[in-house]
């Protein structure tokens, strides 16, 4: 054999699985690469289209390995003392190779892994992708609460990231963000207190965040997305496997030929004639390999591209030094925690003696009201089978308007914190510039 | 079923490989740009200029001396890490004296007493030092408050010598000098606090009256903690201390500051020295003798101990000094804005038409505002000062005397 035979079989053995020659090799190559081990053998048309998913939790996963990869590197730069992490963030950001395009890719993967979490969920409800349909074993409900913690752990990694760089955007974020968390009752102020391990926001609370960040919440997060990942498969893929499964038909085809075999030579017959039926379903199927491996190459691709070029657009900024004497105006949340924060402002009303607590209804009282609704609804909607995987079903059109109602409103409150919110928390149009803040030269 | 007719039954395979085609060159493009853009930094360019002008005026073997790459000053008494040097390159040469910026030699005799191991670079000019970019590194930014105080800046503010703005940063370590050599900006304005008496009101390094602010640590505000409804034009914490001292009512109508007349020059050099006033810790080493406070001269102590021990000490206590003489009671007051008191028997009588009791119990104008509000005097303390302000006019009258026999 000479030797280029040899190198191009030594090329097929290590990538077979990746473009299988027969449907055996695709079957066997799910079961052989680690890689492609968490892929069912075969995946149904309507599982791998654009239009039902739109790959929003394969683009979240995406952001989580791109977030991983950076945050591991900037793990080596960073130090999380309050005297060095700020010098430490702008040795990343100027004398570091490519440490500004690591940081960059880091701030903005998170950002989009917040939304794309987000946009997921939104996704799964309005298919009712969280239903039960007629798969045995299936517990998709649990699969949702799963999937709400895990947009929780989201939040908050991205939350406590925002202040390692200790600057005045991640101090006063914070101040926000605990200040908030203050006003829950009775346990407000110990919360805030075990938050930052002390009454400050100093060093104790600069590593209680970074421990979390690093170490404790993407620990949880990969346990939960690890279950997560299990339970789709436990429930029988997309919900929309269900739904195509409602409108299978079964229709004739060929008997199977009959077979003569014998047993050890003691015994031999020929087999019965069988006439079969082919489902849709096994028609409509493709091998996993190399049909949603190539999806989910081409959707990883995708992602870090979109990340990488919106990382050279828009640098991630770095403002002043940390310092409790001066406040920024206005001093926000991050965009995320915006629409609370709004909530806040809003409800911070009195009326004649009688003051509503704005901070403990924006932020204690509303979220923990749509938490444990979003918690509990699966097991609320009876809707029947027709309902599940399938985008807007006319069975559950009020629940979808309702959720989409709050989801709008709770865009509309981001946008206004975000964009609408100037010096003095007072409100601008958008084509309004804001008063030009005084500086020291 | 045949594997190879089953993809091609799957219309979506072929347009997978394309979007697939495209993002992989998408990717490869992205991260190629990278790679471009950090292959030529901005600094390399000066390097190469800086080899290059040293090998014409040197030879070919110092051009071969001159570092490459991100170069620094790390302090570590201060918390510095100075990367201006990176194009700087010419900062500790000798024969560079007259090469164009970035390239030329520091200035001899300031740098030999500042030497840059101990002091870096931004700890006297401002600047970002962190910064390997010059935008970033001189600003000014949004993100870095700290601009270079270079000619730039002194041309911007109109300053007659463009330097001066970096002398806040000198008063940092020397903030209780009387005087430091080379910065006059705040040498005037320091000789302006001791000559207007600005303690009388206001506390400076932890020293004087509490009649205005403690002005302390002023130049730690923040820019927005100061109104500048009032202010045309460019609103930066530097115009706000400038107009203030020329005008201050201007500013803040409720003001009890007087207006002290001062020129552009002297409210430019009052509001560098007022900024300088940080609230930062300085390691000893760093402060001229080890001097870590503000010790008024012998003469000044005996003057305070004269004027809170003699006759007039009543006046002292109760910050009528702030703007009145006593002359006969050996009070001298410290911004002399108001009549000598020795006078004022007679003074009131001729400006107001009524008797100083009178006038004491029920002011008008300046007087009404400044005892309602700054100085509360109970109708004791009223009889007391008529009392002494008698006593005062009465030594005014024998000093009258005294003069006219001998001019006779």
């Amino acid at each position: 054999m000479n030797v280029t035979a040899s190198l191009r079989s030594l090329y097929r053995k290590l990538t077979w699985t990746w473009n299988p020659q027969s449907d055996k090799e695709a079957g066997d190559a799910i079961v052989k690469n680690l890689l492609l081990h968490w892929f069912p053998n075969k995946i149904t048309k309507g599982s791998l289209s654009w239009g039902y998913s739109f790959y929003l939790g394969t683009i979240s996963f995406v952001l989580l390995v791109i977030l991983v990869v950076t945050g591991v590197i900037l793990m080596f730069l960073y130090v999380p003392s309050v005297e060095r992490a700020y010098a430490t963030v702008k040795d990343i950001e100027f004398t570091v190779s490519f440490g500004w395009v690591l940081r960059a890719m880091h701030r903005i993967a998170a950002h989009l892994m917040v939304a794309t979490v987000f946009l997921h969920m939104v996704r799964v409800f309005l298919t009712g992708a969280y239903k039960n349909g007629s798969s045995v074993g299936a517990a998709r409900p649990l699969n949702w609460i799963v999937g709400i913690v895990l947009l929780i752990l989201t939040l908050l990694l991205s939350f406590t990231g925002y202040l390692l760089p200790w600057d005045q955007l991640a101090y006063w974020a914070i101040t926000v963000g605990t200040n908030i968390a203050s006003a829950a009752p009775l346990v407000g102020k110990s919360l805030r207190f075990f938050l930052l391990g002390g009454s400050e926001i100093d060093q104790n609370a600069l590593i209680r965040f970074y421990v979390l960040h690093v170490v404790f919440l993407p620990g949880l997060l990969f346990l939960l997305f690890s279950y997560h990942m299990w339970r789709v498969r436990k429930d029988g893929g997309l919900a929309i496997v269900d739904h195509e499964a409602l409108q299978q038909t079964t229709e004739q085809a060929a008997p199977v030929k009959a077979k003569t075999y014998s047993l050890l030579g003691i015994t031999g017959q020929t087999s019965v004639h069988v006439r079969t039926a082919v489902v849709d379903e096994e028609k409509n199927s493709v091998p996993s390999a190399p049909n949603l491996a190539r999806r989910v190459w081409l959707v990883t691709l995708l992602t870090f591209a979109v990340v990488l070029a919106l990382s050279l657009v828009f640098r991630a900024p770095l403002e002043s030094p940390a310092n409790p004497s001066v406040t920024p105006n206005p001093a926000k949340a991050p965009w995320y925690f915006l629409w609370l924060q709004e909530i806040v402002t809003i409800t911070t009303v009195s009326i004649g003696s009688f003051t509503v607590n704005g901070a403990f209804v924006g932020g204690v009282l509303l979220p923990g009201v749509l938490i444990i609704l979003a918690l509990w609804w699966p097991f609320r909607d009876r809707t029947g089978v027709n309902a599940v995987g399938v985008w807007f079903a006319p069975e559950r059109r009020w629940q979808n308007r309702v959720f989409i109602a709050i989801c709008l409103l709770i865009i509309i409150f981001t946008f206004v914190g975000t964009f609408m919110r100037g010096p003095y928390w007072t409100l601008f149009w958008p084509w309004e510039s804001w008063p030009e803040m005084p500086v020291k030269f | 079923m045949d594997h190879t007719s089953n993809n091609e039954r799957l219309g979506f395979v072929k347009k997978d490989h394309l979007i697939l085609a495209i993002c992989g060159l998408a990717v490869f493009a992205l991260v190629a740009f990278v790679f471009y853009d950090s292959a030529r930094p901005e600094w390399q360019t000066y390097q190469t200029e800086f080899r290059d002008l040293v090998e014409e005026k040197f030879g070919p073997e110092r051009a071969n001396s001159v570092p490459a790459g991100i170069q620094q000053v790390y302090v570590r008494e201060l918390g510095r890490a100075d990367r201006c040097i990176t194009c700087h390159m010419g900062v500790v040469w000798k024969g560079l004296e007259s090469a164009p910026e970035p390239y030329r030699t520091h200035p001899k005799e300031i740098i030999d007493k500042h030497p840059i191991e101990k002091f870096g670079c931004t700890s006297c000019h401002g600047g970002q030092g962190y910064a390997t970019v010059t935008e970033a590194a001189h600003g000014p930014l949004e993100q870095w408050e700290e601009p270079l105080l270079g000619s730039r800046m002194g041309e911007f503010y109109v300053l007659n010598d463009k330097q001066a703005l970096m002398q806040m940063n000198c008063n940092s370590c020397h903030r209780y000098d009387r005087e430091t050599k080379g910065a006059s900006f705040i040498n005037r304005g320091k000789q302006i606090v001791s000559e207007r008496g600005c303690r009388a009101c206001h506390a400076i390094n932890g020293r004087g009256g509490t009649v205005g602010p403690d002005l302390t640590s002023e130049g730690s505000k923040a820019p927005d903690q100061f109104n500048y409804e009032r202010i045309k034009g460019f609103h930066s914490e530097f115009t706000w201390h400038v107009t203030h001292f020329k005008s201050p009512k201007e500013l803040v109508p409720e003001t009890v500051m007087p207006s002290f007349g001062f020129s552009s020059a002297d409210a430019q050099a009052l509001a560098i020295l007022v900024m300088s006033w940080k609230k930062e810790t300085i390691p000893l080493a760093y402060l001229p003798n080890h001097n870590v406070r503000d010790v008024p001269t012998v003469e000044e102590k005996a003057k305070e101990e004269r004027m809170l021990s003699g006759p007039g000490a009543f006046f002292v206590k109760k910050n009528c000094f702030v703007c009145h003489s006593v002359s006969t009671l050996g009070i001298d007051a410290a911004a002399q804005i108001g009549p000598d008191l020795a006078l004022a028997v007679t003074d009131v009588q001729s400006r107001f038409g009524r008797t100083l009791d009178d006038f004491l119990f029920k002011p008008t104008g300046t007087m009404e505002v400044v005892l309602s509000t700054m100085i509360s005097l109970s109708p004791d303390e009223r009889r007391e000062a008529i009392e002494k302000l008698r006593y005062a006019n009465q030594l005014k009258q024998q000093e009258v005397a005294e003069t006219a026999k001998k001019k006779k």
